[in-house]
């Protein structure tokens, strides 16, 4: 394989003859290397060989006639008929080189090996305009797909959460939740659904960093891409078929084939944290297509404050590069791509608790204990995790308008998790995974007027390895995963107004786990009868179990969409998923320290299944512009993670929570307005509402958004012209769905012993959120464009509990917060 | 052309996973070297030589505080188990003082069984031991002389000086606090921290 990919970038990388037809200014030629023997020079005896030749436009496939088609070193030239065709006589045996030339394009060379008399069809590209569609479509961006809405950030508000992260960028999108630790982890709930029922497609492969912990927020830096997407459910075989929740997708985009050097560099100055972030991106491209793409990102963030105190050990930084080097021709296109993401954060001290005694006090303080002096400093308890992606990517069109990719993907997470602890083992990790995921793809898109389709087949390998030298029992035990499968999308359009999406996905997972087990819990849940077999050694009032776990499972989206009236659209889009059971759900073993609770897998879970239907009416056009967004979701075997009692150790009170399955329901509706007033004023709403129900316990699910509504007035002032803002009202209700998880300890309290409730289930009260964006530019400053941004974050100070950040047992949310943001396009 | 295409997809993904099909070595155990398994209370009566010893214990993981394992195996000890909500009663004499040490464990690998105590010395400014009490009308604890104490001179509470007066019976609960805000105070909630070890047993005076 190393061979086969040395050939292609052998190939690519070799720079071609700069082109002198002088219609054809913009583009080059590939060509293959040429020989420089003349084939007069050869010494062959057979000298009675002909060449009948064909030369066709490469794009439309039509004959061209009139092309002069020459030997190279030889007087010889001849004509292509009107069919394009054309003899070449008298030939000896030997490699001949040939240049085809025609009016308005330029001189293609090619070589041509004669053993014997042979016919060949020559293409060229013709077609000047047609070429420019093709480079134009290429550069365009595609809908995710035909019928399921795809939701956008646009680039204002991309660069607007630079600052931020992935889940808070996604949050301002209907629909979309962070589920949170803090201010600095967050990752994205899509209609309830996160972790691993999320898909997080980054330049064309899903992100594999540990996603099982609340507490996990995706490993990518958002601004290493041009474009940020989602489709609300598993609309995207081609990617994931796992993910019934949606996929976000990540795209950067392909430079033009020019001459050109161009960049963009962002400076971003906060209040809250005292943060300082460079983030800059340049891309170097050639008339050959060749390009250079290079990026960079450094974030620091000290403590942030919530309105009346500091949250002591919040601060966090991050260090990321993207770089691409690759070559773009109009039928075939070479990426190579190495990114490293690495984030050190910092988790709230006062969240590091022994036992739940601890988090009772935590609870009923309404202040975190340790509050210090603002500080830079990230200490114990934090997180520093790294992702390192080596990527290789081809691409290769046909004349018939295929196009064929195949993608080799090696990504290395490694999550570091830092607690309190004491001797000699203060300084290493708690948990220290590193996992290693190789992919490659290969897919071929067939795209017609009104039809296209897309096959592919994929394989995966992931390993994933639990440093034994933390001292600390694995959390997630040592694995293999291989995913091998295959996907065949296809899309219809009649009459460009009715869409038809139908997809399949299909996927062989093979895990091989090995796994300790401590005693006491193999004869708790008495797993000898069914584990017994599998146990290859016992060590340390411990049994290693390695055991091999195969899913099959296949996905399938059916989705139609219509403009019933003009400007107006309404689609339906039918997702049935199988997802496999996560590592973590299957194998968790250990203690939380941020909620104090032991948890534990069930190895004998089951794919969860899942239907979803999702409904859009959409209206684009006008002044008046909605979306009416409801969905229905069901799952069988659903995976959740439930207490189930408490632990009493001499280390104190433990609740014990348990990933078990059950039948779920989850509906909602998103909706999105907007209202231009006049060409200063528009006004933006958004709201989402979502209840998740136990279909046989008949209780409410954990951990479901609240309902929101966003209201925004976006204005600008005909007077500056180079000035708009916005205000930004975000209302979040009291979630009063959830499930009583509550439960009783006893303490000393007042010289007596009394029975106190442990109340972690009940949601804080809804809050109020006011936000202001103020932005001007841009100006011009030498060859370059400035724009600079003021924006305010809880400009009124609110305190308030976010019931879905996990912190909300110690600390109110973040306090006021400016940014100030200049921008440079170079 | 299509053919070839997938000739070649398929044969460079069989390449790739015979590439990366190799099994995986097999995984370390690992033996947590901070963890608490046993807590042990030496009670000596002043002007006596000999003293009582009490030890809680639990067995790795204790899942719902019910199990029966047997767990006595540990030697030469006259203690009484605390195995969840079991209780551990300390018996005292009236109007008499006591010498208590605390000492904290590691017996998870029974040949190599750590003594927690001496790291908990070695790091004394973060750690602090205190004992919260229900009303005991005439028993007190306080620090004794030969107490550890940290940078800033505050006893460690690891040995302590029990003082008892007429008969009375009460609950007491010990922790082992980690980082505490606070070296000092009445309550638990005074102390911060997170609790490393948390053991309760009743003190009878008789």
């Amino acid at each position: 394989m190393l061979h086969f990919i040395g050939k292609i970038i052998g190939n690519f990388f070799y720079r071609p003859k700069k082109c002198n037809c002088p219609s054809c200014s913009k583009l080059t030629k590939s060509v293959a290397g040429i020989s420089l023997l003349a084939t007069g020079l050869l010494f062959s005896q057979d000298c009675n060989l002909s060449l009948k030749g064909k030369v066709i436009d490469l794009h439309d496939n039509t004959p061209l006639e009139g092309a002069l088609i020459s030997i190279v070193g030889m007087n010889e030239n001849v004509l292509s008929n009107a069919s394009g065709e054309f003899l070449i006589r008298n030939q000896c045996k030997g490699k001949l080189n040939l240049k085809i030339s025609h009016v308005s394009c330029e001189d293609y060379l090619t070589e041509f090996n004669l053993k014997k008399s042979s016919s060949k069809n020559f293409f060229m590209e013709h077609h000047i305009e047609s070429l420019e569609e093709i480079i134009v479509s290429e550069n365009k961006l595609k809908d995710l797909s035909t019928t399921a809405n795809s939701y956008s950030l646009s680039q204002l508000e991309k660069d607007r959460f630079s600052s931020g992260n992935l889940a808070t960028a996604l949050g301002s999108i209907s629909g979309v939740s962070n589920l949170s630790t803090g201010n600095s982890l967050a990752k994205p709930v899509i209609h309830g659904m996160y972790g691993s029922r999320l898909g997080i497609v980054y330049d064309g492969v899903v992100l594999e960093n540990q996603q099982w912990g609340l507490d996990h927020a995706p490993n990518v830096d958002l601004n290493a891409f041009n474009n940020i997407r989602l489709i609300k459910g598993a609309g995207l075989l081609k990617y994931t078929g796992d993910t019934p929740g949606g996929v976000i997708v990540l795209e950067s985009s392909t430079p033009k084939i020019s001459d050109s050097l161009y960049g963009k560099t962002i400076i971003n100055g906060m209040s809250n944290g005292r943060g300082l972030n460079i983030i800059s991106s340049w891309t170097k491209s050639f008339e050959s297509g060749i390009y250079f793409k290079a990026q960079g990102t450094i974030k620091n963030n000290g403590d942030y404050s919530t309105p009346n105190y500091i949250l002591s050990n919040t601060g966090n930084n991050e260090k990321n590069v993207n770089l691409t080097i690759g070559r773009n021709k109009i039928l075939k296109k070479l990426k190579i791509n190495f990114s490293y993401f690495s984030q050190e954060i910092g988790i709230l001290r006062s969240s590091h608790i022994g036992n739940v005694s601890d988090l009772l006090r935590a609870i009923q303080s309404n202040k975190p204990f340790v509050i210090n002096p603002f500080s830079y400093e990230i200490n114990f308890p934090k997180q520093f995790n790294r992702h390192y992606t080596s990527s290789i990517e081809y691409s290769a069109r046909n004349s018939s308008n295929g196009k064929w990719v195949v993608k080799y993907n090696w990504q290395k997470n490694n999550r570091k998790e830092y607690d309190i602890r004491i001797g000699s083992n203060k300084y290493n990790p708690a948990i220290d995974l590193s996992l290693n995921t190789h992919n490659l793809v290969s897919n071929y898109e067939w795209t017609k007027p009104n039809v296209s389709y897309d096959f592919g087949l994929f394989s995966q390998f992931q390993d994933n390895y639990s440093n034994p030298d933390t001292g600390i029992k694995r959390l997630i035990p040592d694995y293999v995963k291989v995913r091998l499968g295959t996907f065949f999308t296809a899309s219809y359009s009649i009459n460009n107004l009715t869409d038809f999406n139908f997809g399949f996905r299909f996927e062989h997972i093979n895990n091989l786990v090995q796994k300790f087990y401590s005693n006491s819990r193999w004869n708790d849940e008495n797993y000898e009868k069914d584990l017994g077999p599998y146990v290859i050694k016992e060590i340390l009032s411990q049994k290693l179990v390695k055991r091999r776990i195969i899913f099959n499972n296949p996905s399938i989206n059916f989705g139609v969409k219509s403009g019933i009236i003009p400007s107006h659209e309404v689609s339906l889009n039918f997702f049935y998923t199988q997802r496999a059971p996560d590592i973590a759900e299957m194998f968790s073993d250990g203690l939380h320290h941020a909620i104090a609770s032991i948890e534990y897998g069930d190895p004998f879970l089951k794919s969860e299944i899942i239907n979803k239907f999702v409904l859009n009416f959409e209206k684009k056009e006008g002044n008046f512009q909605y979306n009416l967004n409801p969905y229905f979701t069901t799952g069988k075997n659903y995976i959740v993670i439930e207490p189930v009692g408490v632990e009493q150790s001499i280390r104190g009170a433990f609740p014990v929570w348990e990933f078990r399955s059950i039948s779920s329901s989850l509906k909602g509706f998103d909706i999105d307005l907007s209202y231009k007033f006049n060409k200063n004023i528009t006004y933006k709403n958004n709201t989402s509402w979502i209840e998740g129900v136990d279909k046989n316990t008949k209780t409410p699910m954990i951990n479901i958004p609240p309902l929101t509504t966003n209201n925004q007035i976006q204005f600008s002032i005909s007077k500056w012209k180079y000035f708009f803002g916005s205000i930004t009202s975000k209302y979040v209700f009291n979630q009063n769905q959830f499930p009583d998880n509550n439960f009783y300890i006893t303490i000393i309290e007042n010289g007596s012993k009394v029975e106190k409730l442990v109340d972690i289930s009940t949601p804080p009260n809804g809050y109020h959120d006011l936000g202001i964006d103020l932005n001007w530019g841009p100006y011009k400053l030498f060859s370059n464009k400035i724009s600079f941004s003021l924006t305010f974050d809880n400009i009124l100070n609110a305190n308030y509990r976010n019931y879905l950040n996990r912190m909300r047992f110690y600390n109110d949310e973040l306090g006021r917060n400016i940014m100030i943001q200049i921008k440079i396009n170079h | 052309m299509l053919k070839n295409l997938f000739k070649h997809s398929i044969l460079i993904i069989s390449v790739f996973l015979l590439a990366i099909s190799c099994d995986k070595g097999e995984p370390a155990v690992v033996h947590e070297h901070e963890v608490f398994t046993r807590v042990v209370l030496e009670v000596k009566k002043d002007g006596e030589a000999n003293y009582k010893k009490y030890t809680f214990e639990v067995e790795g993981h204790d899942e719902h505080g019910d199990h029966d394992d047997d767990h006595d195996d540990h030697g030469d000890e006259d203690h009484d188990d605390d195995h969840g909500d079991e209780h551990t009663e300390v018996e005292l004499d009236t109007n008499s003082t006591y010498h208590v040490s605390i000492f904290f464990y590691n017996d998870s690998d029974p040949d190599n069984i750590e003594d927690i105590t001496l790291e908990i010395i070695e790091e004394a400014d973060v750690h602090q031991v205190f004992y919260e009490m229900t009303e005991i009308p005439g028993f007190s604890i306080a620090a004794a002389s030969d107490d550890t104490k940290d940078s800033n001179g505050n006893p460690l509470f690891l040995k302590t000086k029990w003082t008892t007066t007429s008969e009375t019976s009460g609950d007491v609960v010990a922790y082992l606090i980690h980082e505490a805000t606070s070296k000092t105070g009445s309550t638990r909630a005074d102390f911060g921290g997170a609790t490393d070890v948390q053991i309760e047993f009743e003190v009878h005076v008789e």
